[in-house]
């Protein structure tokens, strides 16, 4: 299906579990003993939800249509009533009405 | 309490189950995912990313730099876990999720010293999250023109849900807004993949650069 190695995932995987279990540890056995400056920690918050904004943007702007209406009305939905798995339903929803009205 | 927790979870990896196979993941690579990260926003966030040729050092980043929130909780659960011999205090901690972090910092704040909690529910949604990628991989699959049921947009509107579901506070608007905007520019004249940490980093600077009475006025 694609030409990408087996060995090639396996390590992306790893890679991937290494960090994620090591930002783990590494809070446990190092920054709790360590004092951080709340500049630090606020930069850090900011920091992790701001890649995942990153990582959509270029989706939504250079999405279709139903792609673009999805992201509105899901992020509505979150923001009013709070419910994830509500907004990622009306988003699918959103794109699916949407290409089947203006492309079928 | 954690019940419906766990219901979420299954659906959620449901979700990225049906998105995985959509993306070109095998089935294989995704249930490893789920098994070994362990972590809905960075596997999401590797769908993305899961091209030909495998963009490792974008990966590594990416996942590098939506963990280094897991530093900060599970350095918060220090106090709780600090009575547990090491190797115990290590595989409680790689159940760590944003959602039970929450929950179980409320246990605490609450008087809560059962650690059970946290292992117990950490293991709950980690069987749950499973489940649910096997799921989605085992129905996802199946659909031939995910496209016309709106099945691409499940990943795009998760990690919608998380950036806005984890950060209520109007505060984070203009970091946002100029990581949004730094990202765009580095996705359309930067080498690949570069926008991500383009973003991630102007999110950082202009949050700590805001005024800090902004922050202690408590605007929400």
């Amino acid at each position: 299906m694609s030409s990408i190695t087996v060995w090639q995932s396996l390590l992306a995987i790893m890679l991937m579990a290494a960090i994620s279990y090591g930002s783990r540890v590494l809070g446990l056995l190092i920054m709790a003993r360590l004092p951080l400056s709340p500049n630090v920690q606020l930069f850090i918050n900011a920091m992790s939800s701001s890649v995942l904004i990153a990582i959509i943007t270029p989706i939504i702007v250079h999405g279709d249509g139903g792609t673009r209406l999805a992201a509105i009305m899901a992020g509505m939905v979150a923001i009013i009533f709070r419910s994830p798995l509500a907004s990622i339903a009306i988003g699918i929803v959103c794109a699916a009405g949407w290409r089947w009205w203006f492309m079928s | 309490m954690m019940l419906p927790l766990a219901a979420f979870t299954v659906a959620f990896g449901l979700a990225f189950g049906v998105a995985a196979s959509h993306e070109g993941v095998t089935h294989w690579e995704a249930m490893l995912m789920s098994v070994l990260v362990f972590a809905a926003p960075s596997q999401f966030a590797a769908l993305e990313l899961w091209q030909t040729p495998l963009p490792m050092l974008a990966l590594a980043a990416t996942t590098l730099t939506i963990h280094t929130r897991h530093v900060l909780m599970s350095a918060s659960l220090y106090p709780w876990l600090k009575a547990l011999p090491l190797r115990q205090q290590f595989a409680v901690i790689f159940m760590l999720t944003d959602s039970n972090w929450a929950m179980a910092l409320g246990e605490y704040h609450r008087g809560e010293r059962n650690i059970g909690i946290l292992l117990g529910g950490g293991i709950a949604l980690w069987a749950a999250w499973i489940a649910g990628t096997g799921l989605g991989l085992a129905f996802g699959g199946g659909i031939n023109q995910p496209e016309r049921f709106g099945l691409d947009v499940i990943m795009l509107c998760f990690l919608l849900v998380i950036v806005i579901g984890g950060n209520p506070k109007a505060l984070m608007i203009l970091p946002w807004l100029a990581a949004a905007i730094n990202a765009l520019l580095a996705y359309w004249w930067l080498p690949p993949y570069l926008h991500v940490m383009v973003g991630a980093l102007t999110g950082g600077m202009v949050a700590i650069l805001l005024p800090k009475r902004w922050y202690k006025t408590g605007t929400s």
